[in-house]
């Protein structure tokens, strides 16, 4: 058991390490104020390979193994929960649906330009009616010649309005239930009838647009299906459970800035003649917040190795997400209260952690459902 | 053509220390590329990839440690590396100019490059003599305190532009070969890419000794001994106006020419 980085993934930390601190840090505050997407960031990042971190060199990206990329994520986060958004929900998701099952020509097309950082990705599973509840999704695509119409909508798509490439989860039948749900490339720029009705306004992960979409009479050609008919559903799983090590990473590295103002502002804020780090009960604060995000480090960790190693990590990544999340939350929450009334206003960046923290127990599975997924393992074997 | 350059694990210092003896205690230190250095491996890179170098090769003098440093230049777009060391380096607390001196000029004359790029001075030890000394040694022009490199090379001419005191500047041709040490701000180094990390792994990193080189263990004693080490007192004071800037700029220029800040 080797719990150390290679050479090449402690220069990779470092060298994200540094970008986050000097070009991600110093436009954190003005992201969460703007809620703009953050494009001259994406395209910096785009150059250093941040936008392809796991995808094979061939098609574009920087050939990174799944801790590196977890690792990159972390810190990215770190800097900004809503950028952290944008890459994952671009990379794990968008570019894992086309890594996983795009064939040669859809990898070529779609994938490549995706990992070079020169499209962005976006994932169109969920919908009004069909958040925990996936074959709910009422969005139907009906085979005509040689295209797929589709018509429906989707709701609360992460970089769904600046997206060039989109997986759209679609049923083809109606009657089969999460058998008839398939997965489609779309691209806004070229298909008509594919609008973006709204983008929401959210408590935090700003910089990254939350859009609703809406598909109307939107027509595709048959070769922008992904795999074959009815694969979506277990596509969009196995998806999620990549992308769940990522979502553990953003809750690190969330947790982790929190930690570090936290650490620092005890140091220098000084009541009753000394400075609060030197109260017990704050310095156990700092004790717990710091154990809680070792932990969730070992878990990402553990779930990133089961994967490369190519076993079944289904567990390991949803106990990791769920794990991470809650003490995202948690460690923001204790870094608002050292910094006591400081910490409730925006002259510091503790209020921003913890709306930014909230959401990775929401998104790519909510911490309910996923005790559930941990159970039905823990059940099955 | 071909560049040579110099490059520096250095140590770095944390906001607050404490001196032991004659030097900063070890928790208060860490390591990285010296930041003269940065400047020059990004001067290197980008005039290989305009075309007119066609192999960069940094040179070190460190123990195995550094080596991860020197994959930072290597992920920045150096081709390959040198290191030297020895077990006669191992003890030494101060390696003087002439000593690294000995060292690289016997690196230059295997390598025979014809541009040699070094910091102005390395950020720990800030002796700022070690390019200017090494291309006195090897018989190479040179031009201190780089801050401007033509990319354009006129035949065997590198025209730059050097930065003096007081606010002047020259412009100087220095024929080739030759030394030139890199002032920062020349460039804007640039982060190494995910990919250029990962092929850095992969680069040759040449491992050498004093034997190797040549060079005789005499080199490395020095006459130059390190005697103290302290945090310098000081002073400072505060003046505060209260008022409109119309009422107080003034009052402020006054105070500014007085202490010889402006003219
Ligand atoms: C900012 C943001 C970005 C998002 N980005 C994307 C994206 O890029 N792509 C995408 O497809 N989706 C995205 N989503 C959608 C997200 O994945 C869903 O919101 C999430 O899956 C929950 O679905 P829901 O909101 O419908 O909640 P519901 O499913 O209605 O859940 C409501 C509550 O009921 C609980 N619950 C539901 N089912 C069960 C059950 N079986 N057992 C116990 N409790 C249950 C839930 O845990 C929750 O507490 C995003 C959401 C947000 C807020």
């Amino acid at each position: 058991m080797d719990f150390a980085l290679s050479a090449e993934q402690q220069q990779i930390r470092d060298m994200v390490s540094e970008f986050v601190d000097e070009e991600i840090v110093p436009v954190a505050d003005e992201i969460d104020h703007e809620d703009e997407f953050p494009q001259d960031l994406v395209d910096e990042m785009a150059d250093l390979g941040l936008m392809g971190m796991p995808f094979p060199e061939e098609y574009g990206g920087a050939g990174l193994d799944y801790h590196s990329y977890a690792i990159g994520l972390e810190e990215i986060s770190r800097g900004s929960g809503g950028l952290g958004t944008v890459v994952a929900a671009h990379t794990s998701l968008a570019g894992n649906m086309l890594y996983e099952f795009g064939d040669d020509a859809q990898l070529e097309e779609y994938l490549t330009p995706l990992a070079a950082g020169e499209d962005v990705g976006a994932f169109a599973l969920s919908e009004a009616g069909a958040g925990s509840d996936v074959p709910a999704m009422e969005t139907m695509a009906e085979k005509d010649g040689d295209e797929y119409v589709i018509n429906g909508g989707k709701l609360w798509i992460s970089n769904g309005s600046v997206a060039d490439t989109v997986t759209v989860f679609a049923k083809t039948d109606p009657e089969a239930g999460n058998k008839g749900i398939s997965s489609f490339v779309v691209r806004p720029e070229e298909d008509d009838g594919f609008i973006v009705e709204n983008t929401e306004e959210k408590l935090g992960d700003k910089g990254c647009p939350t859009a609703e979409l809406r598909f109307d009479d939107l027509r595709i050609p048959e070769d922008r299906l992904l795999g074959a008919e009815g694969d979506g559903f277990v596509q969009a799983l196995k998806t999620l459970n990549g992308g769940r090590i990522t979502i553990a990473a953003r809750s690190i590295g969330i947790a982790r800035a929190a930690f570090d103002e936290a650490r620092d502002y005890a140091g220098e804020r000084e009541q009753f003649g000394q400075p609060i780090g030197e109260f017990q009960s704050i310095k156990h604060k700092l004790a717990d917040m710091d154990t809680k995000i070792q932990a969730a480090r070992m878990l990402m960790h553990k779930a990133a190795d089961k994967k490369i190693r190519g076993e079944n990590f289904i567990k390991d990544s949803a106990q990791a997400k769920l794990y991470a999340s809650e003490i995202s939350r948690e460690v923001a929450n204790e870094g608002i209260q050292i910094h006591g009334g400081y910490g409730y206003t925006k002259d510091f960046p503790a209020e921003r952690f913890y709306r930014d923290a909230k959401l990775n127990e929401i998104y790519e599975g909510t911490s309910e459902v996923l005790r559930n997924t941990i159970g039905d393992q823990l059940l099955d074997n | 053509m071909k560049i040579l350059v110099t490059v520096k694990e250095v140590a770095t210092v944390e906001d607050e220390f404490e001196i032991e003896g004659t030097e900063i205690a070890d928790q208060y230190l860490g390591a990285d590329l010296n930041e003269w250095d940065d400047y020059a491996v990004e001067e290197a890179v980008q005039l290989q990839e305009a075309g007119v170098a066609d192999e960069v090769v940094t040179v070190t003098i460190g123990p195995e440690d550094c080596e991860q440093t020197i994959r930072q230049a290597l992920a920045k777009g150096a081709d390959r590396a040198v290191r030297v060391w020895d077990d006669s380096l191992e003890g030494v607390d101060l390696l003087d100019v002439n000593a690294k001196t000995e060292i690289l000029s016997a690196v230059v004359e295997e390598e025979d490059p014809d541009l040699i790029l070094t910091g102005v001075q390395a950020g720990d030890d800030s002796f700022g003599a070690t390019g200017v000394s090494l291309a006195e040694e090897v018989g190479y022009q040179w031009g201190a305190v780089v801050n401007h490199l033509e990319h354009e090379f006129d035949g065997d001419v590198a025209s730059v532009r050097r930065e003096l005191e007081g606010g002047v500047e020259e412009l100087t041709d220095i024929e080739l070969p030759a030394a030139l040490t890199i002032q920062t701000g020349i460039n804007e180094p640039r982060y190494a890419s995910l990919r250029g990390i990962r092929q850095a792994q992969r680069k040759e990193l040449d491992v050498k000794n004093l034997a190797d080189l040549d060079v005789d263990e005499s080199a490395v004693d020095s006459d130059l001994e390190l005697t103290d080490m302290y945090e310098p007192e000081s002073e400072s004071d505060v003046t505060v106006w209260e008022g409109s800037a119309d009422d107080t700029a003034a009052e402020l220029g006054e105070l500014l020419r007085d202490k010889g800040v402006a003219p």
